[in-house]
């Protein structure tokens, strides 16, 4: 079936047939537990399907509406201090704002001094399973020779739908880019250990620029709409 | 497959069925897994794509049919995770946990990085077409059935597909690791 001539045709062939042991068990049993609640399809085009498909996004498109005019509404309401402690006279800002990016409301403060970073950065954002939320501890930032701002940090809290995709103590971050508008996107470690002893900054330099290197260009940063500040 | 176990299924029988899905169950993740590149992705995939062929099984006419039917279903779960990430979350990036590396022979723990941004550069269109053929041993001919496109185009994304992987490897070749994923 396959030319095996070509050695690098052998190491990919070998590489995709790894056999890397999942265990189906779980989805199996997700997966008849829906099965005992589903009926079959015996009728061709069922109306129910339809209509509640629309209702849903329905649901969606409000809440995502009423999402956008909140964040907008907060935003110009006067004398409204940003997220997290103020930050002392002698450190520098990273970054600093209140916005959406995609459909994720973002609040961040991030500010340098000396080799230390400190900040948080809360993220919520509304999804069709329901909303999700977590709020990161932020300790280290880079910039790359591209420019774009990379700022990490460690989950500290998050909502039942946000531990799924940001557990407590796993790795998150924001990379942002210059620009108007900016651009940014969110990025989370979803499952495994957590992460608090491992090294935030080699998180960002390695993992995190390893993941950007591989997605297509253009596929994953998301306009910025609010007000963020950004450090010299 | 059994195609007594597929009939039983058709008319109901849930016994049956757990016993047609627990013979799907590993495969499929397997499958989607390596499509998806994402564990959860391919466990929610693997789950649409079963409990959907429980709710169609009904209008399968012919059960000897069942494995490419079954596999249709599973790459049309694999596309609506995709999109569904997409969709909903276009500005998070979730990264599976890491895991310990799979055993693997000499040259290819040293190319692991290489082919994973490969891979993922290849459009799922590539990718579905590469897994299936190479990974599920599924010849190009039911593929093309599976898929339902001309057999023809899948040689065509296989070739695409197998030549951005070994560009991968060696970087003299790079620029035509772009030309599957457009």
């Amino acid at each position: 079936m396959t030319t095996e001539r070509d050695p690098r045709t052998r190491i990919v062939l070998s590489w995709l047939r790894e056999d890397t042991h999942e265990n189906a068990e779980r989805v199996l049993l997700r997966a008849l537990d829906e099965v005992d609640t589903t009926p079959q399809r015996r009728s061709r085009w069922p109306a129910w399907r339809t209509n509640r498909m629309n209702t849903y996004a329905k649901l969606i498109a409000a809440a995502a509406a009423v999402l956008v005019v909140a964040i907008g509404g907060y935003q110009l309401l006067p004398g409204i201090a940003g997220p997290g402690d103020a930050p002392s006279p002698s450190a520098s800002l990273i970054a600093r704002g209140t916005f959406v990016t995609g459909n994720a409301a973002v609040e961040l403060e991030a500010t340098r001094e000396g080799s230390s970073v400190t900040g948080r950065m809360t993220v919520s954002q509304t999804a069709s399973d329901g909303d999700y939320a977590f709020t990161v501890d932020l300790r280290c930032a880079r910039t790359t020779e591209d420019g774009l701002i990379m700022i990490g940090g460690y989950t500290t809290e998050a909502n039942r739908l946000g531990s799924v995709i940001a557990p407590v103590g796993s790795h998150a971050a924001i990379v942002l880019t210059r620009g108007s508008p900016g651009e940014a996107t969110i990025w989370t470690q979803r499952g495994g250990p957590a992460y608090e002893t491992s090294d935030c900054l080699a998180y960002l330099s390695e993992k995190l620029t390893f993941e950007i290197s591989v997605h297509p260009e253009g596929d994953w940063m998301s306009p910025i709409y609010g007000i963020v500040e950004l450090g010299p | 497959m059994d195609t007594e176990l597929v009939k039983r299924a058709q008319h109901g029988d849930r016994e049956a069925f757990g016993l047609v899905a627990a013979d799907l169950a590993t495969r499929f993740l397997a499958v989607s897994r390596r499509i998806l590149r994402d564990l959860d992705l391919a466990e929610d995939a693997t789950q649409q794509a079963l409990v959907a062929i429980w709710r169609d099984l009904p209008q399968l006419r012919d059960p000897a049919r069942f494995d490419a039917w079954s596999y249709r279903l599973l790459v049309h779960a694999c596309y609506a995770e995709g999109r569904r990430s997409r969709q909903w979350l276009p500005n998070l990036r979730i990264l599976p946990a890491d895991e310990p590396a799979a055993s693997g022979g000499v040259d290819t723990v040293i190319h692991r990085d290489e082919l994973e941004t490969a891979i993922r550069r290849l459009s799922v269109d590539h990718r579905t077409v590469l897994v299936l053929h190479h990974y599920a041993d599924i010849p190009a001919e039911r593929v093309a059935q599976i898929l339902e496109i001309p057999v023809g185009t899948v040689y065509s994304r296989l070739h695409h597909a197998m030549r951005a992987m070994r560009a991968a490897l060696d970087a003299d070749e790079r620029p035509a690791a772009r030309e599957a994923s457009r």
